[in-house]
């Protein structure tokens, strides 16, 4: 498993404290019970052609065992997103999505009054003879509603759904506030109809790249995962789960390729994502191993701007392809 | 909360006192973290490897957390009852600045003071007590003693962070302008009459790009450290920022400062071999600018800024002809000039002189006051 290098063989340490306590005791006190089901999201992740390692699937586990939302910060195109995906599919239940922009703000993330109906309404019983509390309750009901993604995820009648809010760095920290209350007591606050409690909570997924510091009061309501670039062996994985007709020779010197491109300090470094797009535009291609005229021509999928393309190809691309040859 | 799981109280003692550890490391971990972590153990077992991991989850709020928490948990698992338990007790964490400078000794702060230290001018000598504050404010920042250096990085940290707030709330508040009744009823006549959507009249944009250039040459050494971390805060508050260095030639350091924490970024700046405080070509700098990023200036909304004392050794002719591109292709250009904080400084240096022309606003940056000055025109 790839994420597992460094891990602390738990049996071989002696505690700090141990004059306080007894690690022998504690084993019999409790089993590893959510070693099996944290096996069970490694490969159920799989199944659904997400490749991750334990530490991931740790954090997800917890997320459906103590409901708590999960942060999960990384580069650009490691597939952040997708963690909400495929958890959605993995418990079968639906996504809810909610791009954050800059300027988002409560109408069209959470709720607004469709207001042109309203008015219709008003309207229309102009002569009905209601009294105007009846009105109004009429008015604000939920009828005229129009729900955004995060009410969308509050309201949701059959089960829990699994709500994305991506690129949660991207939206004013006054936004970031707002979400607290939807973040720790799952429920929402409409000032015409009262307080919405959440019927199934919702399992919460926010994405962040790191382009501004996160309040800490949101960071404390979240579980907390960070993904790295993967190793090559992970990433060998990932190639072969996602492009399973790709040859096996061609998809080492690719892997092997922008594994040492990441290496050039580029100003955005190429990710998984940029890995796939390089071999499926290999295979396009019809190469069936990796050669200076073929790095030429997919290094579109590699460098993202002009700066970094420059930067490759002063790096010298034979030394790179030598490089990448040196795995295989 | 941890009633039905029948942990050991022994077990439970042990999460207890490696959150206390992890508390004492530099990880910011409350009641509210200490039972997560119960929460974690009781669903993941004691025992198992993933309590790693959970707990990992539970216990960081950042990048920089996750790394910390590594060293935590190594630390605390390996080390054995036979050492003193105080010996590796390092201070608790107070706040974010002291946790940062203990990792981060070097601080760069420190390099841009200069040999000048010892001059006594501008109220600058070691302050203590009240009028700390608003000495430091006003002290030339080169005239700054050492010893005071880090109170005044408090200060300023604190006091563009207060500027940064107000400048958010300003743009909130006047994001939208009056209704404009006309359009408002020219809209309405397909609904009868009824004003169904309203119509407002537009505030004119503020600018939404800032693309900076500061000067690092030898002259501008014992400013320009302070003045990068000005940057740094300014771009939070507009929708893109560009960040250049210039002295004889120009690097751009953009993906740095956005990427990181104000201390790592500066930490890698300082790694970067960017010539700092070497010799200046404004205009070949701006030069360099025009042809290779030009596309990022669009006149309606980019405010252009350019720090620099205006000591240029090359060409004036090309720092004017430069300059006048930029200015086509800008909403407006701002100078500012640590020199301008002299009383007797007078901008006829050939370089100055040729820009001056072409600039809309010329300031000063000599010290903190002139800083926040500049709030009004961001």
């Amino acid at each position: 498993m790839g994420g597992c290098e460094g891990v602390v063989p738990w049996e071989g340490l002696t505690p700090r404290a141990v004059e306080v306590t007894t690690m022998g005791e504690s084993r019999t006190l409790l089993s590893g019970a959510g070693n099996h089901e944290v096996d069970a999201i490694v490969s159920g992740f799989e199944h659904l052609g997400y490749v991750t390692d334990r530490s991931l699937a740790t954090a997800v586990y917890l997320v459906t065992k103590l409901r708590k939302p999960i942060l999960v910060e990384g580069h650009a195109g490691l597939g952040k997103t997708e963690v909400a995906k495929v958890l959605a599919s993995f418990l079968g239940t639906r996504l809810i999505r909610l791009q954050c922009y800059e300027g988002l703000d409560i109408s069209s993330a959470v709720y607004e009054w469709n207001y042109q109906k309203q008015l219709l309404a008003i309207k229309i019983e102009e002569g009905s003879g209601k009294t105007v509390e009846e009105k109004e309750r009429h008015i604000f009901s939920r009828e005229f509603l129009l729900e955004r993604p995060l009410l969308q995820s509050i309201l949701a009648e059959d089960a829990s759904p699994v709500l994305l809010i991506d690129e949660i760095d991207r939206a004013d920290e006054a936004f970031e506030a707002f979400l607290l209350e939807l973040l720790s007591d799952y429920q929402i606050t409409i000032p015409e109809m009262g307080t919405v409690r959440a019927k199934h909570v919702p399992y919460i997924v926010l994405t962040s790249n790191r382009s501004r510091e996160l309040g800490d009061a949101l960071k404390r309501r979240c579980l907390y995962q960070w993904i790295d670039y993967p190793s090559l062996e992970k990433e060998m994985k990932i190639v072969r789960t996602r492009l399973p007709r790709i040859e096996e020779k061609l998809a080492r010197q690719v892997v092997g390729y922008v594994q040492s491109v990441r290496q050039l300090n580029l100003s955005k470094p190429p990710g998984v994502a940029e890995t796939l797009d390089c071999a499926e535009a290999l295979q396009a291609l019809g190469k069936s191993q990796l050669d200076e005229e073929a790095i030429e021509q997919t290094l579109g999928c590699i460098a993202k701007s002009v700066e970094d393309s420059s930067k490759i190809r002063s790096a010298g691309i034979d030394k790179i392809l030598a490089e990448s040859m040196g795995g295989v | 909360m941890l009633g039905p799981t029948g942990q050991s109280s022994d077990a439970v003692r042990v999460i207890v006192e490696f959150c206390r550890f992890a508390r004492e490391k530099g990880l910011s971990v409350g009641v509210q973290e200490t039972l997560g972590a119960l929460d974690a153990a009781a669903a993941l077992g004691v025992r198992s490897e993933e309590l790693k991991f959970g707990l990992r989850s539970i216990l960081c709020g950042s990048k920089d957390d996750w790394d910390l928490f590594e060293e935590c948990f190594q630390m605390f698992w390996r080390e054995s009852a036979v050492e003193p338990q105080s010996s590796h007790r390092r201070p608790p964490r107070k706040e974010i600045s002291s946790r940062v400078s203990e990792r981060n000794p070097a601080s760069l702060m420190s390099m841009g003071a200069g040999e000048d230290v010892s001059s006594e001018e501008d109220g600058a000598q070691t302050v203590t007590g009240a009028s700390a504050h608003e000495r430091l404010t006003k002290a030339d920042f080169p005239a700054v003693p050492l010893s005071d250096l880090a109170t005044l990085e408090q200060i300023s940290i604190r006091l563009f962070k207060q500027m940064s707030r107000r400048l958010a709330r300003k743009r909130r508040t006047g994001s939208r302008g009056q209704v404009d009744l006309r359009k408002t009823i020219r809209r309405s006549i397909s609904h009868g009459g009824e004003p169904m959507n309203l119509r407002y009249r537009e505030r004119k944009p503020r600018p939404h790009r800032l693309v900076t250039l500061l000067d690092i040459s030898g002259s501008m050494s014992p400013y320009s450290l302070f003045l990068v971390k000005f940057l740094y805060t300014l771009q939070k508050h507009f929708r893109r920022v560009d960040t250049f260095l210039f002295s004889t030639g120009l690097v751009e350091i953009t993906s740095l400062f956005r990427a990181q924490r104000l201390q790592d970024a500066l930490q890698a700046l300082s790694q970067r071999p960017a010539g700092w405080s070497g010799g200046t070509s404004i205009g070949g700098s701006l030069r360099e600018f025009n042809q290779i990023h030009r596309r990022k200036l669009r006149s309606s909304d980019t405010l252009f800024v350019i720090l620099s004392d205006g000591w240029d050794t090359g060409d004036a002719g090309v720092l004017a002809a430069e300059l006048g591109a930029v200015k086509r292709r800008v909403r407006r250009i701002i100078w500012l000039n640590p020199l301008l904080g002299l009383k007797e400084y007078q901008p006829i240096t050939s370089g100055m002189s040729a820009a001056l022309p072409h600039i809309d606003l010329f300031a000063p940056c000599h010290n903190l006051e002139s800083l926040l000055a500049l709030e009004k025109h961001l």
